[in-house]
């Protein structure tokens, strides 16, 4: 593709995004071609881009608010227990599992099953030590504030830190392919979650929230896009994220545009929003998600 | 003129320290005043000379909202700033969605809370009141 070609299809792309921000009264978010950019130009993506993307990926500890305010209860069975830290052989493998456990521990501050969270805190500082990012995970601090049950928001506020401070010292010292790793591992476990409690507990917000991650989903892939052909295990995975996407491809996901509602309220700012998303995902479509998110996860988890 | 120079380079890194530590204080205090049915999820830590002219908001990040979810943005503003933490949010049509300074009455609020009912990709903006220098940390929070 000649510098013009290339020019134009950018320009393309971005009036095509720009048409589907037009204010009709209803738009659709469709997937931006972007991921199909060949995998050498996704390699320039900027810090920045690549910043923002990783704060766009849905934190567990949203998905286990949602569960919460559901009443879902607390299941063990969700977790990935069988993960033995000391199989984890490659950085690869460290760095995936290093995502899983971090959205498992996400899950259990946030229903306060801290307790439990030692021998999960322990494979987690033993796997950052694996990568040499160990000095980032306060384990000591976390620990205490487990055991204490004493402060949630401490708890939350050093467990989510420590991992934003491995995933920028990851990606400042040009190890990407493995803050990437960890990103897809917390998205997928996040998934996992939402998923398994979806086939037990069925509701419509949570039915939602698992289509909407065809929001970033695209965003993920292009995370990973750089790294595909790095080797053999990347490969495998990024073929993976591409099976998950397919199972998203024609679940619409369709805005109602209005403007937000603000009141204050003993003095403080309080804001509606009026514009609505709406997900439209058949039984066939999520059960689509469903399995192949379990069977995804399951194989990643499986070396142990 | 070695020693000066040595001296310099510890009074300057001295200098950062100290800077890094009253921001971690100021991030701790601004996650654990931010409400007691406020569960953290994110800061962004804002550092911002004088604006050589007002104009648009200068620290830009973005972040996903989910649908059926509630958030409390909170502004914390170090002691030291000229000018007042403040927040905008738009959609990803560029539309604003909310913003912590009403520039009808020139009131800032230290707190915005918004029910989303539109799952997306949303750009938040952050700035010190006309553009003055300042330092600050944004936390956001899901309310219960």
């Amino acid at each position: 593709m000649s510098g013009r070609s290339f020019l134009a299809f950018i320009l393309l792309l971005l009036l095509s995004c720009a048409c589907r921000n037009s204010s009709n009264k209803k738009a659709e978010f469709v997937f931006p071609e972007a991921d199909t950019i060949p995998i050498g130009e996704a390699e320039k993506l900027s810090a920045e881009a690549i910043d923002e993307i990783a704060k766009n990926i849905t934190s567990p500890v949203e998905i286990a608010n949602l569960l919460q305010v559901l009443a879902v209860p607390f299941s063990p069975d969700y977790l990935a227990s069988s993960i033995d830290a000391n199989k984890q052989a490659t950085s690869f493998e460290k760095a995936l599992t290093l995502g899983i456990l971090g959205a498992d521990l996400g899950y259990l501050n946030m229903y306060e099953k801290t307790g439990s969270s030692i021998d999960i805190l322990s494979s987690i500082r033993k796997l950052a030590e694996g990568i040499s990012v160990g000095k980032f995970f306060d384990f000591e601090t976390i620990k205490r504030l487990s055991l204490n049950k004493s402060n949630l928001d401490s708890l939350l506020f050093l467990s989510i830190d420590s991992y934003e401070q491995i995933d920028k010292y990851l990606r400042e010292n040009d190890r990407g392919q493995l803050s990437a790793l960890m990103i897809i591992g917390v998205w997928i476990e996040g998934q996992y979650l939402a998923t398994q409690v979806m086939t037990e507990y069925p509701d419509p917000v949570l039915r939602d929230r698992i289509g909407e991650q065809k929001i970033i989903l695209n965003d993920l892939i292009m995370l990973a896009n750089p790294y595909c052909n790095r080797d053999p295990e990347f490969g495998a995975l990024c073929r993976d994220l591409q099976d998950i996407k397919e199972k998203f491809r024609d679940i619409r996901i369709t805005y109602t545009l209005g403007e937000p509602v603000s009141k204050e309220v003993d003095g403080a700012l309080v804001v509606e929003q009026t514009e609505t998303s709406q997900v439209d995902m058949t039984d066939e479509q999520l059960a689509g998600i469903i399995g192949i998110t379990k069977s995804i996860r399951n194989k990643l988890i499986a070396n142990n | 003129m070695k020693k000066y120079f040595v001296t310099l380079l510890v009074l300057l890194s001295a200098g950062f320290i100290l800077n890094g530590q009253s921001t971690d204080k100021l991030v701790s205090s601004c996650v654990m005043n931010a409400g007691p049915n406020c569960k953290y999820l994110k800061d962004f830590r804002i550092q911002l000379a004088k604006a050589p002219a007002p104009g648009e908001m200068r620290y830009k990040a973005q972040m996903s909202l989910w649908k059926n979810t509630k958030y409390k943005f909170s502004m914390c503003t170090a002691d030291d700033s000229k000018g007042e933490l403040i927040l905008t949010i738009k959609n990803d049509a560029n539309q604003v969605v909310l913003s912590s300074y009403d520039q009808k009455t020139g009131k800032t609020y230290k707190s915005v809370e918004l029910t989303c009912n539109r799952s997306g990709i949303y750009h938040l903006s952050y700035d010190f009141r006309d553009g003055q220098q300042g330092s600050g940390v944004g936390v956001v929070s899901m309310v219960k």
